[in-house]
């Protein structure tokens, strides 16, 4: 079950990033190609924010402007309008030596291998670890431990002529996650390759996300590793068309198909709503954590808040009486949010909960959105009574 | 500890065949270089060998002798009123022609040839080695010595005698009259002379009567002056002192040193020669840097992208400048050690062809390493533009 797999702990640190968590920040950015008359606007107010850890895939048709952003975030191009800050740093405006400094934080893997042909795989992969003036002594069984990993074990001190190409591509992914970047941008880095070592990059990709916090963010068109995305980025001419927290909608799908089917309930809440809206609510929601017997809603307060189980268990007390247990996934909070009027009951942590939170006004505008999501959510409470 | 990846050397010694065709181009405009400077060099050094080979601390000269091998003599009253000088010792008087001066062999052309003559009572001048020569055999009338590097169109033979086995006379014909060559000695040829005897002035007179009106030895080319003490302090007071005695005499008086350098200054400045030669040089330096400069801008071509990758990860321009000189500046050291073997070899045929000096000295083969270090030096800023202006924008 899913809700046992999640780590709880990352999920909320995921979901509820700190300011200084963003680790990529795109802001009114506009971008244009050529000079006076022949001027072209490529970026359009484009408006992106990237949480550290995250894993976000790129998509769009060629000339939808992805690559001018991915290089405009990697310092390879200089932002002529707008903001966008990377890893803290405003890239408006930035000296040329802070962005030599700022590009060490970084690692690039393009679509091109660009592997010195002179030099042997861990020659070329120990170009990145000079450069961040790590010691021989370490960097030397890192490089070796990366490229086994990778499955080059056997070929760590071949030069590139005698690799395949998928190989002198994973020995280019090396060289770009070696040095710990906190940021990694990849151009079609499983283009080159078959099933099994694209699947063995991706993994990679999301320990380094999962384990170190590193940001990865992934130009891709293969659909083999599309399920590794946290947030979707759609692109077409210029401006950004969806944004779409994937990864978010489909924990909160998890939990909530999860408990209807296992409650076997005649209440279809969630599965009634259409992908987008499903992802917009997703995308709303806080994630919040309760210790063990604490008060979650007390009766009699004024509700602004509705509430949806991700894990543990509640306990409903009307009146000091303990009237019902709900398992993860069930809803609550939601007739006083409708009825405008004070809590009907108290709700404690049974146990270490979290919930994720809609407030009053988002959860108005998601009724607004879905005549369905109203109909089965009154459905709901006439059951109940 | 951290030993950095050594990518200068392994992009330059990667493609071995690259690497030889690059070595062969910068080695030839090594080549070109020496050459040029060897053969200004010869001019200069076969100019002064006699000087340099004869014994003297000061040279007296006629005031019009603005070269060598410009015949303007001075009196030879000069040269007694300089032996009186005090601090010197010995006053002696060089005789040359070369202008009226033919040597032929019987059966062959009568080409002209310099004669040196000298009094025989004291031994001025040496071999080529530095050897004292010894003159016993050019005492008797009508005999003389001629020079090993003599060109071998005379029809004399050149080949040095031995102890053991002394040469046999050869007899030639010098203006119109018979001379014995007796044995030969080491000077060289130059641009004016192409071969060298060397005979008593007893000998020397009869030959060229006509050298003057009346006594034919009674004009000097060359007034060699040996001093008591030839530190160079007392040598700048002799020569002022002769100076002042011959003020009146039209001549003018240089130490030996000062009588080079003077040569050189004539030969290089008011002729072509040393011009020509230099802009052979510069050719050589040009075609250099155009045959570095087309090796390292290909290298950097070829690995355009990766090192728009390594600028990408973070690699300053300082760190290209560096790598970029060092590929300049190994290629110079690969192209010149050859080229350097393969320019000594050339100066020895060259040497024997000619008869000029060709001698490859460290400060000349140095001087010709620093200009290969900046021609390559040179070209790698010529061609790190390419690299600066690299946009790591253009990988994606």
């Amino acid at each position: 079950m899913i809700t046992d797999e999640i780590d709880i702990e990352d999920l909320i640190r995921k979901w509820n990033p700190k300011k200084t968590d963003l680790s990529v920040s795109v802001s009114g950015l506009n971008h244009y190609y050529g000079e006076g008359d022949a001027r072209k606007q490529v970026l359009f107010d484009n408006e992106l924010h990237i949480r550290s850890g995250e894993i976000v895939i790129m998509t769009g048709p060629s000339g939808s402007g992805k690559t001018t952003l991915l290089t405009l975030i990697g310092t390879l191009r200089s932002v002529q309008e707008g903001s966008l800050k990377v890893l803290q740093n405003e890239l408006n405006g930035m000296s040329q030596d802070k962005i030599v400094e700022l590009r060490k934080e970084m690692g690039f893997i393009f679509q091109a291998h660009n592997l010195f042909e002179s030099l042997t795989a861990f020659q070329n992969v120990k170009m990145a670890t000079e450069l961040v003036g790590q010691a021989d002594k370490q960097s030397k069984p890192q490089i070796e431990s990366t490229l086994t990993r990778l499955g080059l074990g056997e070929r760590i001190y071949y030069k590139p002529k005698s690799l395949s190409g998928g190989q002198k591509q994973r020995v280019a992914i090396a060289r770009g996650i070696i040095h710990r970047p906190k940021l990694i941008l990849a151009d079609e880095p499983t283009a080159a390759l078959d099933a099994k070592s694209g699947r063995e990059v991706v993994t990679i990709f999301q320990e380094l996300a999962r384990d170190h916090g590193v940001t990865i963010i992934i130009v891709t068109h293969d659909n083999r590793i599309l399920d590794v995305a946290d947030r979707m980025v759609k692109m077409v001419d210029g401006n950004i068309v969806s944004n779409v927290l994937v990864k978010r909608a489909e924990i909160i799908c998890q939990i909530l198909i999860d408990h209807e089917k296992r409650t076997d309930s005649k209440l279809k809440l969630f599965s009634q709503l259409t992908p987008t809206v499903l992802t917009d609510v997703a995308d709303k929601m806080e994630l919040r954590q309760y210790e063990p017997g604490a008060e979650i809603i007390r009766q009699g307060d004024i509700g602004n808040e509705f509430f949806v189980i991700a894990h543990g268990d509640v306990e409903i007390v009307v009146d000091g009486n303990k009237v019902n247990e709900l398992p993860a996934g069930s809803f609550f909070g939601e007739v006083a949010l409708i009825e405008d009027a004070p809590r009907n009951a108290t709700v404690r942590a049974k146990n270490k909960v979290a919930c994720f939170i809609l407030d009053k006004a988002e959860f108005q505008d998601v009724l607004d959105k879905s005549a369905s999501f109203e109909e089965e959510l009154r459905k709901a409470i006439f059951e109940r009574q | 500890m951290m030993s950095r990846v050594p990518l200068a050397w392994k992009n330059l010694t990667h493609d071995l065949r690259k690497l030889t065709v690059a070595v062969a181009g910068i080695s030839f405009a090594v080549m070109l270089m020496f050459q040029q400077r060897g053969f200004n060099n010869a001019l200069f050094d076969s100019t002064v060998a006699l000087v340099k080979q004869l014994e003297a601390d000061i040279i007296i000269f006629d005031k019009g002798r603005f070269s060598l091998s410009a015949e303007t003599r001075f009196d030879r009253e000069a040269l007694d009123i300089a032996a009186s000088c005090p601090g010197v010792e010995y006053a002696d008087a060089v005789y040359t022609e070369n202008s009226v001066a033919f040597l032929r062999k019987q059966g062959r052309k009568a080409r002209p040839i310099r004669v040196i003559a000298f009094d025989l009572s004291r031994p001025l001048l040496k071999n080529a080695d530095g050897q004292v020569i010894d003159l016993r055999k050019i005492a008797p009338d009508e005999t003389a010595m001629i020079d090993e590097l003599s060109k071998i169109e005379y029809g004399f033979d050149l080949a040095p005698g031995t102890d053991d086995r002394p040469k046999p006379p050869q007899i030639g014909e010098l203006a119109g009259r018979k001379i014995n060559i007796v044995d030969t000695f080491r000077l060289g040829r130059d641009f004016a002379n192409d071969g060298n005897l060397v005979m008593s002035s007893q000998t020397f007179e009869p030959y060229f009567q006509y050298r003057q009106f009346g006594d034919p030895l009674g004009v000097v080319d060359l007034g060699l002056i040996q001093c008591t003490d030839d530190s160079p302090e007392n040598l700048q007071v002799v020569k002022q002192m002769l100076q002042q005695r011959l003020a009146d005499n039209d001549v003018l008086i240089a130490t030996r040193d000062e009588f080079i350098q003077r040569e050189i200054k004539f030969w290089a400045k008011s002729t072509p020669i040393g011009v020509i030669f230099f802009i052979g040089a510069i050719i050589g330096f040009v075609v250099g840097i155009i045959i570095c400069y087309q090796i390292l801008a290909n290298d950097i071509a070829d690995h355009l992208s990766e090192f728009a990758t390594l600028k990408a990860m973070g690699y300053s321009n300082a760190y290209f400048f560096k790598l970029v000189l060092t590929e300049a500046v190994l290629l110079s050291l690969f192209g010149f050690i050859p080229g350097l073997l393969f320019s000594m070899v050339l100066f020895e045929i060259n040497a024997s062809i000619t008869g000029l000096i060709m001698v490859m000295t460290v400060p000349r083969a140095l001087l010709i390493l620093g200009l290969t270090i900046v021609m390559c030096v040179i070209s790698g800023l010529l061609a790190l533009r390419k690299l600066i202006s690299t946009d790591p924008a253009s990988l994606f």
